[in-house]
């Protein structure tokens, strides 16, 4: 009888039960969170169901030592979680990208590429306020990073520059960009009149295909010269373009923007939600770096709305652009574009302004890969 | 007449093959055994290192100056030209593979069965010690052992310059084996930016300097560009001119808003039935060369029934 209770007793210390602390409950509570907001409000789905459920897994309180944790050497969620760590995982979604991304909107309007730029300033708004808070350079940089609303970008950069902080600035990033619609609307009306929501734009003009095949080459050329360090993610971003544009390697570009790219959003959420365990989660610092995310998102959208509204000074009749697709500038593809078309019409329900929107949107993609370049070469 | 292509075909394969071996070649050659330097070497050991039986002798490091993993086996280390074959570093060893930014340190004791990392000669001033690759001729390193060179104190080669990846050469009272020569106290570049730059400000405005100048480059090359590419069209017929678009109009910034906001709501499946509504309303035949866009393109007569159109393109 002895034997059969000592065997019990040994197998309750094995449970979640015995094991569980509240820091877990409160991490699987937002596991559950974010899952219900990805099903109820079809917020982001693909990256906050597998989040969510990776939160669940990484928070499952367990004995320690039986290699199954994703901190623990040599496990199966510790090998899926390589790709993170080392960094391998966000280049391969930027070849999705690439391979998904029709840059036409840019290439017909180039000038819509420096919304991109200026919207990159709540990149470097939040490493400002980071400095404020306390935190060390290379750690205000990966916060920074949030800014520019690029799951991948912030995951690449955060695994090099403060590992230790890449769950929370991984988890803050995906939440404000699913929370893009909420965040970004409030701010482009008190930003705006009237009269400047309803400018309507020119039609783009076509892009022949010639310059769609020029514009990856080209833009990789140029910004991995000036920014080397950005290679991994700009390389990706541009050669996944190149085998879309190119027209001859069709089944390249659909496994890239397929399978591939599904797969590693699929395993990158789920070890990003996992390594939130609640023992390195739950901290001060994740909160400081909430409230950082949050206030990056609000930088970078209120200078690209005011960046449009300072540019029309100097342009004239139709030149001038529309300050509503400023906050495009915000790499969140195609999100923040549908904000602006979204809000766009609701002052002019035959304003179009989505096709104009995605030239600032696509050109943020390329800006923070650049910033991300940067901020690695100044503090990898 | 086919014999050319033929030919062509041919002569294309082999220079693509004889390219892809060239460059597999020589990329492991640049990542190899190049990046090894003799790191540090001490002839005359009195009060330093000693060997795993416990001997002081002079000893010899080699320095990995790369950032990828070098694999020493196999080659060479001597102190006559005449003989660069002098002691073989084993390649059965499996602990001759040298990390990034690493050194590993022989013992020149002159009895090589002692193990791998013992030479089977003696260091002496006044000598030139040379590196030698694995085909026992190219010399990949070598360092003169000045004749007045103390007792205990090293020949070292050490790291300067931004990149670390130029070296002098000098003599040290200071030895080092197997630990790297520069300054092992350099701070990381997150430190020094927290000493010169506390606030951020300098980083700040640099690198949204350097946004900006990529990014208005980029815009000013496709937007010549896109002129160059305007007058070349310019001398071929005019398209028709675009109809002033009125409110209500499907225009294709309205078929792009439609399609993007039905798909948010309802799923990729609409797709369809919004494109071939606006092909009907757009008067048909619509294409695109868009690979994420349906392409409507008119066909003479139906295919829907095709037997080819019903096989499966791959076995599952």
């Amino acid at each position: 009888m002895n034997t059969i209770l000592e065997s019990l007793k040994q197998f309750w210390y094995f449970t979640g039960f015995a094991n569980a602390t509240w820091q877990n409950i409160a991490m699987i509570l937002i596991g559950v969170l974010f899952i219900t907001i990805a099903i109820k409000k079809g917020w982001e789905p693909l990256l906050l169901v597998p989040i969510g459920f990776g939160m669940i897994i990484g928070n499952i309180p367990m004995f320690p030592g039986l290699n199954i944790g994703v901190y623990e050497d040599g496990s199966v969620l510790n090998t899926l979680y390589q790709g993170v760590k080392q960094g391998w995982y966000p280049p391969l979604i930027f070849l999705g990208i690439g391979a998904m991304t029709d840059f036409s909107a840019l290439i017909s309007q180039p000038r819509l590429l420096l919304i991109g730029a200026a919207a990159q300033t709540g990149i470097f708004g939040a490493y400002l306020l980071a400095l404020l808070l306390g935190f060390d350079p290379n750690q205000a940089g990966a916060i920074g990073i949030i800014g520019g609303a690029d799951g991948p970008t912030a995951i690449f950069l955060s695994s090099k520059l403060a590992p230790d902080l890449m769950g929370a600035i991984a988890v803050s990033a995906y939440s404000y960009m699913a929370l893009v619609p909420v965040i970004q609307r409030p701010i482009m009306l008190a930003l705006t009149t009237k009269k400047e929501r309803l400018i309507r734009m020119p039609a783009p003009r076509q892009v022949s295909q010639k310059e769609k095949i020029i514009f990856p080459v080209v833009g990789f050329l140029l910004t991995a010269f000036i920014v080397p360090s950005g290679l991994p993610l700009l390389g990706m971003l541009f050669f996944g373009n190149l085998l879309k544009e190119s027209g001859v390697t069709r089944r390249l570009a659909e496994t890239a923007r397929g399978p591939l790219i599904d797969v590693v959003t699929t395993l990158i959420g789920l070890t990003v939600g996992a390594s939130t365990q609640a023992d390195k989660f739950l901290t001060g610092n994740s909160l400081k770096i909430f409230l950082l995310g949050l206030l990056s998102f609000v930088i970078a959208t209120t200078v690209g709305v005011l960046f449009v509204k300072f540019w029309n000074l100097f342009l004239k009749g139709d030149r001038k652009i529309n300050p509503l697709i400023g906050n495009a500038g915000v790499s969140a593809v195609p999100d923040s574009a549908r904000v602006s078309e979204i809000v766009g019409r609701e002052f002019d329900p035959d304003n179009h302004l989505l096709m104009h929107a995605m030239g600032p949107n696509v050109a943020g993609v390329i800006g923070s890969a650049v910033a991300a370049g940067i901020l690695l070469g100044f503090l990898g | 007449m086919t014999i050319f292509p033929f030919k062509a075909m041919r002569y294309t394969r082999i220079f693509f093959l004889t390219f892809f071996m060239l460059l597999a070649g020589s990329g492991a050659w640049a990542q190899n055994l190049t990046d090894l330097i003799i790191g540090e070497v001490l002839v005359e050991n009195t009060a330093g290192l000693t060997d795993g039986y416990g001997q002081r002798t002079g000893w010899i490091e080699l320095f990995n100056t790369s950032n990828g993993t070098v694999n020493f086996g196999g080659c060479y280390l001597s102190d006559d030209k005449s003989d660069l074959k002098k002691y073989h570093i084993p390649t059965s060893d499996r602990s001759t593979r040298l990390g990034p930014r690493q050194s590993v340190v022989f013992y020149a004791s002159g009895n090589a069965s002692q193990g791998t990392y013992y030479t089977n000669f003696t260091l002496r001033n006044g000598s030139t010690l040379y590196l030698v690759s694995n085909d026992g001729r190219t010399v990949i390193d070598q360092v003169e052992i000045p004749s007045d060179l103390p007792a205990d104190c090293s020949v070292v080669r050490v790291p300067f310059g931004v990149k670390e990846m130029d070296f002098e050469t000098n003599v040290s009272r200071r030895p080092t084996p197997g630990s790297y020569n520069g300054d092992v106290d350099a701070k990381t570049k997150s430190q020094v930016m927290k000493e010169k730059d506390p606030h951020g400000w300098v980083l700040t405005l640099i690198s949204i300097l350097v946004v900006f100048t990529a990014l208005i480059i980029l815009a000013f090359i496709f937007g010549w560009i896109g002129n160059a590419n305007k007058r070349l069209q310019s001398g071929q017929p005019k398209a028709p001119k675009a109809k002033k678009v009125k409110a209500g109009d499907i225009t294709p910034e309205v078929a792009a808003a439609i399609s993007m906001a039905l798909s948010q709501e309802f799923g990729s499946e609409v797709y369809a039935a919004i494109a071939l509504a606006l092909d009907d309303y757009m008067g048909g035949g619509i294409h695109d060369q868009e690979s994420l866009m349906i392409t409507i393109k008119p066909t003479k007569g139906s295919t829907w029934a095709d037997k080819a159109q019903n096989f499966r393109q791959l076995p599952r």
